[in-house]
């Protein structure tokens, strides 16, 4: 195990610049305590995929040290390696092989073999549902299943540090609530768990804290509490369609209890004490001003908030926006 | 050693479950030898001198021996597994790398062993006679293996090099002017003099000379030593290219 004092990881000025200059991780740090769950949350290619790499020693650092169980990442790659347990994005599986087989193979490259492969095989199929399905070969097996073998097969060494990137992106809403038991589970053993994702609500229901990245830089840490109580006590959101957003903001001025203002493509969200007590007032306002908007929400502050705030646009819904936008360039 | 032996049975378990990888592969040697023998039989009957007595299938064996080892399977499967994400797994293992490359490698021993054994009895089906005998078959059957494993080298190359099926799979065609620039239909002397040094420069001339003395004259030492050779340079050069884009695979 991880020896007092060290922390699961700990990363100072990580960097991967990529050929032609791309940065895809800029200088960050990161401090992970023994028995987290912690979660990296940020949209596709704000840099999630490119740092669980590094720590996993797939991709050496440009610049800047990353130590994971107390191992430095670079200097004994193997190692870090012994200690971890990884299931990358693409689900990394032999459709040859039988689940049984795999997880045997699997045991084998951790140097686990014969009686005592084949048990640790049985005690992961059943930890994860997979037992009825161990002699079938894993091309059968739906997507879920597969998300399942996969992450079995990271715990085969019964590791330290374990990493998931985006465990859940491609499953239906039932196999992502059994992921997430997993992965409770697992780290109810004392693994340290890092998990990327880009679903806020899994990181508001998993992580014990969150790092948000975008473009390569933490924007944001702290324990999903934490962060969203810095964005004040309630959001109310309006939706401008088509009013202009600086006379909707300057209605608001002076509004009691009223925190913080921020501008999304056609909503203004604004931070106020008390959400409910204020909606009387804001529709006042609007009304004297002779302003007409489209819905008006209260609601608390999510990550998705947080997340606005520090980048100046939402994560929710940034993936359709994103996939649209590829459709309509093709 | 013991996860090169792990990841070596779980390759050759492929062969077992994939049959359609393998027997399509085979197809085209046997479809070869037939069809050559068809063609050139009554142009070269078993009067012809370099043939010491034979039909021409002996001649032609040990092409349709190569034919049926040199094969792009082995860089295919790596490279499928870049793609599906397997092999960042095996890379995330406390393994040595260089297992993922000799487990796939006793793959193409046990492939070549099988697939040349089926040509070596097609072959003998033809009235091809060994003249080196039993052991002279275990031999021809072993070298082809061999060159077998060393041309898939060529393939994992490829597979490292360019994650990409496509360029894997057209790997391949490498080996037509690699097979054909050779005296592969008529022994050095009987080619046009363009053709001949072409042949000679060319490495596989000298595997197909060695395999087929072994058929046709028995045991000629020189010509199997040359063989050997080759075969030991060429499993020796991309053996040693293939283990370094493995170890500097996404390390630059």
């Amino acid at each position: 195990m991880i020896e007092d004092g060290n922390p699961a990881v700990e990363v100072r000025s990580l960097r991967r610049t990529f050929k032609g200059g791309v940065e895809a991780v800029r200088d960050i740090d990161l401090g992970i305590s023994r028995g987290e769950v912690f979660g990296f949350l940020g949209p596709n290619g704000a840099g999630k995929t490119t740092t669980v790499r590094m720590l996993c020693t797939l991709l050496p650092p440009t610049s800047g040290s990353a130590r994971v169980a107390g191992i430095d990442v670079v200097a004994d790659g193997a190692g870090v390696r012994r200690r971890i347990g990884v299931a990358l994005q693409e689900i990394g599986l032999d459709p040859v092989q039988t689940g049984r087989e795999l997880l045997e193979l699997q045991c084998g490259l951790y140097g686990i073999t014969g009686t005592d492969a084949r048990a640790r095989a049985d005690e992961l199929l059943e930890l994860v549902g997979l037992s009825e399905a161990a002699d079938r070969r894993t091309k059968t097996y739906s997507g879920g299943m597969k998300r399942r073998l996969d992450l079995a097969s990271a715990l085969v060494h019964s590791p330290e540090v374990l990493f998931l990137d985006e465990p859940t992106t491609g499953l239906d809403p039932a196999s992502r609530l059994t992921v997430w038991d997993e992965v409770r589970r697992i780290n109810a053993t004392g693994t340290t768990v890092f998990l990327t994702t880009q679903y806020l609500e899994e990181a508001d229901q998993l992580c014990d804290r969150v790092a948000i990245i975008d473009a390569g830089t933490i924007v944001a840490e702290g324990t999903p509490e934490s962060l969203k109580a810095q964005m004040g006590h309630d959001v109310v959101r309006v939706e401008l369609d088509g009013a202009d957003a600086a006379r909707v903001e300057a209605a608001f001025g002076g509004l009691e209890g009223l925190e913080r203002v921020v501008t999304e493509a056609d909503a203004l969200a604004m931070y106020v004490e008390d959400g409910a007590g204020s909606i009387a007032e804001i529709v006042r306002r609007l009304d004297n001003a002779e302003i007409r908007v489209g819905a008006i929400a209260v609601s608390r502050p999510s990550l998705d908030d947080v997340f606005l705030r520090a980048t100046g646009r939402r994560l929710e819904g940034a993936e359709e926006e994103q996939e649209e936008q590829e459709e309509e360039a093709a | 050693m013991t996860e090169t032996l792990l990841l070596g049975r779980r390759a050759v378990r492929e062969i077992a479950r994939y049959p359609e990888a393998t027997i399509p592969a085979l197809f085209i040697p046997l479809f070869f030898l037939a069809v050559n023998i068809g063609q050139v039989s009554e142009t070269f009957p078993d009067t012809t001198p370099f043939l010491n007595g034979q039909g021409y299938a002996a001649f032609q064996m040990p092409v349709s021996l190569m034919f049926a080892v040199a094969t792009a399977t082995s860089g295919l499967a790596l490279v499928t597994e870049i793609d599906n994400g397997y092999f960042d797994k095996l890379l995330a293992a406390p393994i040595r790398r260089s297992s993922i490359i000799f487990g796939r490698l006793a793959a193409d021993l046990v492939r070549g062993l099988m697939g040349s054994t089926v040509v070596l009895i097609a072959g003998l089906a033809f009235g091809v006679h060994m003249q080196s005998g039993v052991l002279g078959a275990v031999v021809l059957v072993v070298l082809a293996a061999l060159f077998g494993v060393g041309y898939a080298g060529f393939g994992i190359l490829v597979a490292l090099r360019t994650r990409n099926v496509q360029a894997t799979n057209t790997s391949f065609l490498l080996f037509f002017p690699l097979l054909f620039l050779t005296p592969n239909f008529v022994p050095f002397d009987r080619l046009t003099p363009v053709m001949e040094a072409l042949a000679r420069i060319n490495p596989v001339s000298y595997v197909i000379v060695g395999l087929r003395s072994l058929v046709i004259d028995g045991w000629v030492w020189d010509q199997l030593a040359v063989c050997l050779g080759v075969i030991i340079a060429l499993m020796a050069l991309l053996t040693a290219l293939s283990l370094r884009a493995i170890a500097s695979y996404d390390r630059d």
